[in-house]
């Protein structure tokens, strides 16, 4: 701010320099503009710090640090709150790093790991014979690159699916995930073309129940809605693998979902409600 | 200023010959007919997007189309109305104030059109659903890279207004040796000096962050880089949508009250002050944000504090020009001047309304930039409703009076009657009153903002619903004064509205500037100082992206290509 410079001299005619009536102004506004800055700068880096750093125990250079910025966390609070390490059930983070390796799979290698590895199980084309086992083809690339990651970590476990995922290389999960995803769109799997079901169960699917706090599944689990990019496709998947498998989140069996998303929403869906879900997302060909 | 010299001697020439004396005027008109046109869409818009967080059922209510409406509202009213409606009025200004032909004229029609084109190409965008990341881009959201070149071109229409302004005050300073510049058209020049300084966050962040990431070559955003990059514009554009406003009180206001200018001083300190102050303070957009230091948010919270003794000065110097005008019409006592203002004149009455609005809006601000107090009010309507009260309500209600006063001298017609101008003035201030005041207090209750619909059947959110309506109907009255405007102007368009003066004039001073300093006669010395606190308010915090990289965002991108 600029502070009250002296009047100007505005007697026309008067032979004056511009620099002579410039020179206040220069002084004063600079002082002013300097003051306002001084006096902040010494409040944010070192004043407030001195208060706040008792509360965090912290001494005033780590204060003063931490109010520039030069450190982490805040002066004000003890950062972080506690030593305690978060342990991840699933190794799986969506980083630019991950993104990257399904990004460069080939396909083709993963069609070769399929035919070996995968078809005796999952079906020759990807869909798969036995109910309650789960289809493959039209999958979502990153939904089968997470499962299959979460079994060779041991974040999911299965007699079958574990020591397969942890025969294989961590390229190669992608490649297969990108074989099978390679279709992937509204529908996966046996392909259906109808849904229907009692009024209820289509409202918890498309609207979800807010007295429950229950999302509605469509709002993650369809092709392209903007969930989270691990979200697997439903329509046309397997009714007695997606009833398994919510019943298994249920009662906790099954615990590799990020931030226990679908462990909470299973835990309030009954039984009949489960089942019944599970029939109208396979829904009819 | 004009100087006293150059009272109005009442014109007796035909209009027309009145009108070909103004080279700016079709120029002016274009500018101002885009502003406009962008702005009644929005008004629909905006109404549509009221309804829709309602409890009342809105037709094609989706969350897609909510988001594509909102972007388009965003764009329309914060790039298109303002930008254009701000490079007419200064075309307007160079030419009537500084009495001599604008510089230019076929660079300034070059710019228009380029600007114009970049319009389409951020409208067609949008429209067709593939850029809905709101008007502040939110990476790591990307959208067609169509929409972002659409508004690099309209920014860099505006940097050509920018030169131009700035090469007219020169050549008139050159002219005139040793005298001073016209308020009207230093706080013009003020005002585009700012926006070159402002325009340099955010086209950094488009031409090296988001257009990249829109166009695939990038995987990755730096995203606290880019909101920050953002912040350097997002509080000074502010200001440069409010200068037309400030420039209307200091040189419209007093002459349309019938008064003169308490102080031509005050004006240049105001201007320069906006100049400074606007500019190293984004970082309390970002208060909530982790990636900024304490210390850094505390400074610019003080910087600021500082924006708003401009402010301050202004309604000083202003209500006590209203009061010489009233006084001189024959008002006695503490407030008997008010009564004796002419308030049957827009004018005088938009400025009434402005003052008012800018009260309560004011004091809100007061509350976001308070650091602590941002907490309570951070994500809620409460944000929303502010700006649309000091910039929907403050801002714009000028937009409209400088609209009507500088029309007559465009067509050379004058309204018929002042009282459809007064209508859609108290429709203004009365629908954005009963708009924002409740959407205040459901941002006070918790009420988020960016989001396209509430479940009314949870008991809490129900209670806001007759708020939420109360704002509606606000809503619908701002719809309806928005369209009045554009029919007041629309008949001066009309071969029957009857013909009249054409010449223009600023409020004169009480004491008409003389010789004055440099400083208050230029930008050299401030665009120094405006460089030492951009560097002191923003050096270390973004130079602290490349000193130690943060984790980068995927880039998520809403359409393909």
């Amino acid at each position: 701010m600029a502070g009250a410079p002296p009047p100007a001299d505005d007697q026309l005619g008067d032979p004056i320099d511009p620099r002579t009536l410039d020179r206040p102004w220069r002084i004063w506004a600079g002082l002013g503009i300097g003051t306002a800055l001084v006096v902040g700068a010494l409040l944010a880096f070192l004043v407030i710090p001195s208060f706040q750093r008792e509360n965090a125990g912290l001494d005033m250079w780590t204060a003063f640090c931490r109010a520039v910025g030069i450190t982490e966390g805040s002066p004000a609070y003890r950062q972080p709150v506690s030593d305690a390490k978060a342990a991840p059930v699933s190794q799986v983070a969506w980083s630019p790093e991950v993104l990257t390796i399904l990004n460069q799979a080939e396909p083709d290698q993963g069609a070769r790991i399929a035919a070996a590895v995968c078809s005796s199980c999952h079906g020759q084309d990807g869909v798969s014979a036995t109910p309650d086992l789960p289809s493959l083809a039209g999958q979502s690339a990153a939904s089968i690159y997470k499962q299959l990651h979460d079994y060779r970590s041991g974040a999911r476990a299965h007699p079958l699916m574990t020591p397969v995922a942890q025969q294989l290389l961590i390229p190669d999960l992608a490649n297969v995930a990108v074989f099978y995803g390679r279709d992937a769109g509204p529908s996966m799997g046996l392909g259906a073309r109808g849904q229907s079901a009692r009024p209820e169960i289509v409202r918890l699917a498309t609207e979800g129940d807010s007295a429950r706090r229950l999302p509605s599944c469509n709002s993650c689990h369809v092709n392209g809605a903007g969930g989270p990019i691990e979200t697997p496709i439903l329509t046309g998947q397997h009714h007695q693998y997606l009833a398994n498998q919510l019943l298994a989140f249920k009662n906790g069996e099954r615990r590799n979902d990020v931030y226990q998303r679908m462990r909470n929403i299973a835990r309030v869906l009954n039984d009949e409600e489960i089942q019944a879900l599970a029939e109208y997302y396979q829904g009819v060909r | 200023m004009a100087s006293v010299a150059f009272d109005p001697a009442p014109a007796p020439a035909p209009a027309r010959a009145e009108r070909s004396t103004l080279g700016v005027g079709r120029l002016t008109l274009a500018h101002l007919w885009v502003a406009i046109a962008a702005f009644a869409v929005a008004c629909v818009l905006g109404v549509w997007q009221m309804w829709a967080r309602s409890p009342l059922e809105a037709p094609a209510h989706s969350a897609a189309n909510y988001f594509r409406a909102v972007t388009f509202h965003g764009v329309s009213m914060a790039y298109v109305l303002t930008t254009f409606f701000i490079m007419g009025f200064g075309y307007f200004v160079a030419e009537t104030a500084l009495k001599r032909p604008l510089p230019a004229g076929r660079l300034a029609w070059a710019a228009f059109w380029l600007a114009l084109a970049g319009v389409l190409m951020a409208a067609l965008s949008i429209l067709s659903g593939s850029a809905s990341v709101l008007y502040t881009f939110y990476p790591p959201m990307t959208a067609t890279v169509w929409f972002y070149i659409g508004l690099v071109l309209v920014v860099i229409g505006s940097w050509i207004w920018s030169g131009i302004m700035i090469a007219a005050m020169m050549g008139w300073k050159r002219a005139h040796p040793g005298e001073a510049v016209p308020l009207a058209m230093f706080g013009t020049v003020a005002n585009a000096v700012m926006w070159l300084w402002t325009t340099l966050g955010v086209a950094t962040e488009l031409l090296f962050q988001v257009i990249p990431a829109a166009l695939g070559w990038v995987d990755t955003i730096d995203v606290g880089l880019s909101r920050t990059l953002f912040s350097w514009t997002l509080h000074a554009i502010v200001y440069f949508w409010l200068f037309p406003s400030y420039i209307a009180f200091y040189t419209l206001a007093p002459r349309a009250a019938g008064g003169r200018l308490y102080s031509d001083t005050m004006g240049r300190l105001t201007f320069i002050l906006f100049l400074l102050y606007s500019l190293p303070v984004g970082l309390h957009h970002l208060f909530m944000d982790p990636e900024h230091s304490t210390g850094f948010k505390f400074i610019q919270m003080v910087l600021t504090a500082l924006v708003s003794v401009p402010t301050l000065l202004t309604i000083f110097t202003i209500a006590a020009s209203l009061e010489i005008a009233g006084r001189m019409r024959g008002g006695t006592g503490l407030f008997g001047w008010i009564r004796a203002l002419p308030w049957d004149r827009p004018m005088v009455l938009a400025t009434g309304l402005a003052f008012v609005m800018l009260f309560f809006g004011g004091g809100g601000g007061l509350i976001n930039m308070s650091y602590g107090m941002n907490a309570m009010v951070h994500n809620t309507s409460w944000v929303t409703a502010h700006f649309h009260l000091i910039f929907g309500g403050t801002v714009v209600i000028m937009y409209f009076a400088i609209a009507y006063a500088i029309w007559p001298t465009l067509t050379g017609r004058v309204f018929a009657s002042a009282r459809p101008l007064r209508l859609q003035l108290w429709l203004w201030f009365i629908g954005m009153m009963v708009m924002t005041l409740p959407w205040h207090y459901t941002g006070l209750q918790g009420q988020w903002r960016r989001v396209a619909a509430f479940d009314y059947s949870d008991p809490m959110i129900a209670a806001w619903g007759p708020w939420v309506l109360l704002s509606l109907a606000g809503g619908v009255i701002l719809l309806v004064s928005a369209l009045l405007f554009v029919w007041n102007l629309f008949t001066l368009h009309r071969a029957r509205a009857p013909r009249g003066v054409a010449t223009f004039d600023y409020a004169a001073a009480v004491h008409p500037p003389g010789r004055i300093p440099r400083a208050l006669n230029g930008f050299a010395m401030w665009n120094v100082f405006v460089a030492i606190l951009m560097a002191a308010a923003y050096g270390y915090p973004i130079a602290q992206f490349f000193i130690d990289p943060p984790p980068q965002a995927v880039v998520h991108r809403t359409v393909a290509g």
